[in-house]
């Protein structure tokens, strides 16, 4: 599997990278709303090789009552890796990463929604990574955004995510797992409301000088735009196709009838 | 019907100035959807109407419940929503228990989004359906024009809540399913109530 | 919501930082005074109290003989861990540490293994059959805010002071020792509170309480970032990060001189 040694590897080379993308490119993205029945609101993201799936229940009363906030709703976010979705098999328990992981998630989203609307009560987003290739917390929050505005659940926007770094000296738009373990690989999972470009959520590690941060951050909020896209699109889409199929269903005779008025609340 | 466009949080909705109505905010004198769902850009009121959501009482609204315990004074009511609702034994001659249908008015919504309720009728029999909340008024249609299709094509009685929540007895309850479920498929489409009517009288025979 | 007092403390705290004041009179970007105290447990590897103004905290490293694993052959590790004991607050419960800890710990321990000060091939005694983990655990004392820079504080310190006990046929001979753990540099947490949209460094416990977001940058040198974690609802414009980048590497040069 290891051919070449990681610090032999050329990581952009010729403008392009290991998998032939350009610096600038996302993996390619693909998401589809409303795939859980049970769910409120639910999501399925494909992005390169992640696959993750989001579910939102509530809100719902915050149960047991201590945990309940008079001034809003609790956010509860829970990032899980399936056990088969890492080379080796993880162990089924939520681990450190996944806990903190999961804290700064539910503090993401929760800046998305009105969560003053609803006081004593809580939502609950569960995010389960099925397939993992780096990247996976970003594609989980962008399902779990898209799961919440499936819900119906109010917000200011979707959070929009990517993940931006570093490898090989070059600074490159949401790496994969190659690029993520490069030797002197950075990786920055960045999420912003894309309307006000406010960051919130953004982590780091690796060594950067203040330079290549300017042009992470740079690269990275581009990127979340495209993510922004592809969001809004899935959920478009979703009720687009619907009307699309009844345009080309309707018979001759539905035409003739007039256009009614909005039909009123009882 | 006015020209519609689907819009998702964040969308902007207008910038000029209009009247505020529902699921919508204004950050920056813009005003944004704070729903998935669907505007009306020829109309004088800024508004969007979600396509889900919870079902949050509102005064007013006359909903289907279902009776989950009994405390010494009253029941506990499961009505679809964040919060149950109680209601006192006062309020009905009957004796309530576990798994009881009924139907009631919301009379008022503390700031925690709990319900009052008043007017009780209590259901014997039949069964309970559900929709998506924010879709029962296309249920209904105007003038309740949706709701009597649906009876005559179906044959069922029917008592349809605002909460999402549907009582129903007797008539055809497979054909009513099916045309519920179109509903919802298409509750956003004009013309929703012909193609309703149309379905039912098609599937009219089937069993 | 139990303690309502924090209510009236966090509403006089935010009113003076509209005013660009704060309840202990610091400047904006100003640190409490810090006071490091190495040595204070003998058994120890490496240790050191640190006070954050009255936060206190407590760091000991324990050096331990393990195998490699199985991707690194040729080289040791480190792990740091944090808790949040219940001796230094009401609210901190015995238990298995909840998300808030687990951050702590896992911010910590990235600002230092992310700066690379340790190079990790130091630590190999036999490649392939044993090498040196480095644990630095973290005590918490005395809570008024921000563990994360006193934690961090506390963890170099220790380190700074290990000793490398001496190994003889694959064991370690106690209290004995073959020389210091090395670090080719001092990576430092320092972290910020957004408060009424104003940017606050080392955020005591009302402070804390009134923030709407929290921003820890790690810089390894006066040139390198090498950690990043935001916190909380709240958010942070790019100006801000920028703002916050720049005070941590003026402060984090301020400290890491008097370590």
């Amino acid at each position: 599997m290891m051919a070449k040694k990681k610090d032999e590897i050329e990581y952009v080379k010729n403008g392009k990278r290991v998998d032939g993308r350009k610096v600038d490119e996302l993996r390619p993205l693909k998401i589809e709303v409303g795939v859980i029945d049970r769910a409120d609101g639910s999501a399925y993201v494909e992005w390169g090789q992640n696959k993750v799936l989001a579910a939102v229940y509530g809100p719902r009363e915050a149960l047991p009552k201590h945990i309940q906030n008079p001034y809003k709703a609790l956010v509860n976010c829970q990032y899980r890796m399936a056990t088969f979705s890492v080379p080796d098999r993880k162990n089924p328990r939520p681990g450190r990463r996944e806990i903190e992981i999961s804290k700064v998630c539910s503090e993401a989203l929760a800046k998305s929604i009105f969560i003053e609307r609803f006081p004593n009560t809580k939502i609950d987003v569960f995010v389960q990574i099925l397939d993992s290739n780096a990247g996976t917390r970003v594609a989980g929050l962008i399902a779990a955004s898209v799961a919440l505005a499936d819900a119906g659940i109010p917000m200011r926007d979707l959070v929009a995510a990517t993940g931006v770094g570093k490898a090989g000296g070059e600074i490159i738009l949401d790496l994969n797992k190659e690029e993520e373990d490069a030797p002197d690989a950075v990786d920055i999972p960045l999420a912003i409301l894309p309307g006000t470009e406010e960051i919130v959520l953004l982590q780091m590690d690796g060594l950067l000088t203040k330079e290549e941060w300017k042009k992470s951050i740079e690269l990275g909020i581009k990127g979340c735009k495209q993510v922004y896209e592809v969001q809004k699109e899935a959920l478009r889409k979703k009720y687009g196709e619907a009307e699309k199929e009844t345009a080309k269903a309707r018979e001759p005779s539905a035409k003739e009838t007039k256009p009614k008025k909005e039909e009123k609340v009882n | 019907m006015s020209e519609k466009k689907i819009v998702i949080p964040g969308d902007l909705v207008t910038e000029e100035r209009k009247k505020l109505g529902s699921h919508v905010f204004v950050e920056n004198g813009k005003v944004f959807s704070d729903s998935l769902g669907l505007f009306y850009p020829g109309k004088d009121i800024a508004s969007v109407v979600p396509l889900h959501g919870k079902y949050i009482p509102r005064r007013g609204d006359l909903i289907v419940g279902i009776v989950v315990s009994q405390t010494y004074s009253g029941y506990i009511v499961d009505i679809n929503s964040i919060y149950s609702s109680y209601i006192s034994k006062e309020l009905t001659r009957d004796r309530l228990k576990r798994g009881a249908v009924i139907s009631a008015k919301v009379t008022d919504v503390n700031e925690v989004n709990e319900a009052d309720l008043d007017d009780v009728r209590v259901f014997y029999g039949g069964e309970v359906l559900s929709v998506t909340p924010v879709k029962i008024p296309r249920m209904i249609g105007k003038n309740g024009s949706m709701l009597n299709a649906l009876k005559d094509g179906t044959g069922c009685s029917l008592l349809i809540g605002r909460n999402g929540w549907v009582w129903v007895k007797d008539g055809n309850v497979p054909l009513l399913v099916k045309a519920i479920d179109l509903i919802e498929r298409e509750a956003h489409l004009n013309n929703l109530t012909n193609k309703v009517g149309d379905f039912l009288n098609k599937n009219k025979g089937e069993k | 919501m139990d303690d309502v007092i924090w209510d009236l403390r966090v509403d006089s705290a935010v009113k003076l930082i509209k005013e660009g004041k704060r309840i202990d009179g610091r400047a904006l970007d100003e640190y409490r005074k810090i006071d490091i105290q190495n040595h204070i447990s003998e058994t120890a590897e490496g240790s050191a109290i640190v006070n954050l103004g009255k936060t206190r905290i407590v760091a000991g490293t324990k050096m331990i003989l393990g195998t490699p694993y199985p991707d690194s052959q040729d080289q040791g590790t480190i792990s740091v861990g944090a808790e949040l004991f219940p001796i230094a607050s009401p609210s901190f419960e015995f238990g298995p540490p909840k998300a808030a800890a687990i951050e702590l710990s896992r911010v910590i321990d990235r600002g230092i293994r992310e700066s690379k000060s340790i190079d990790f091939k130091d630590l190999c005694i036999t490649e392939g059959e044993q090498v040196w983990i480095v644990f630095v655990d973290l005590y918490t004392m005395n809570d008024d805010g921000n563990f994360f820079d006193a934690g961090s504080i506390a963890a170099l310190s220790a380190m700074l002071e290990t000793k490398i006990p001496k190994v003889e046929d694959g064991k370690i001979v106690k209290k004995e020792y073959s020389g210091k753990l090395k670090l080719s540099k001092k990576p430092l947490l320092c972290t910020f509170a957004k408060i009424a949209n104003k940017i606050v460094i080392d955020p005591t416990l009302v402070e804390e309480k009134a923030q709407d977001a929290r921003f820890s940058v790690s810089t390894a040198d006066d040139k390198h970032l090498c950690a990043f974690q935001k916190g909380e609802q709240g958010s942070f414009t790019r100006s801000e990060i920028d703002e916050c980048i720049e005070i941590a590497f003026k402060r984090g040069k301020e400290i890491r001189k008097t370590l």
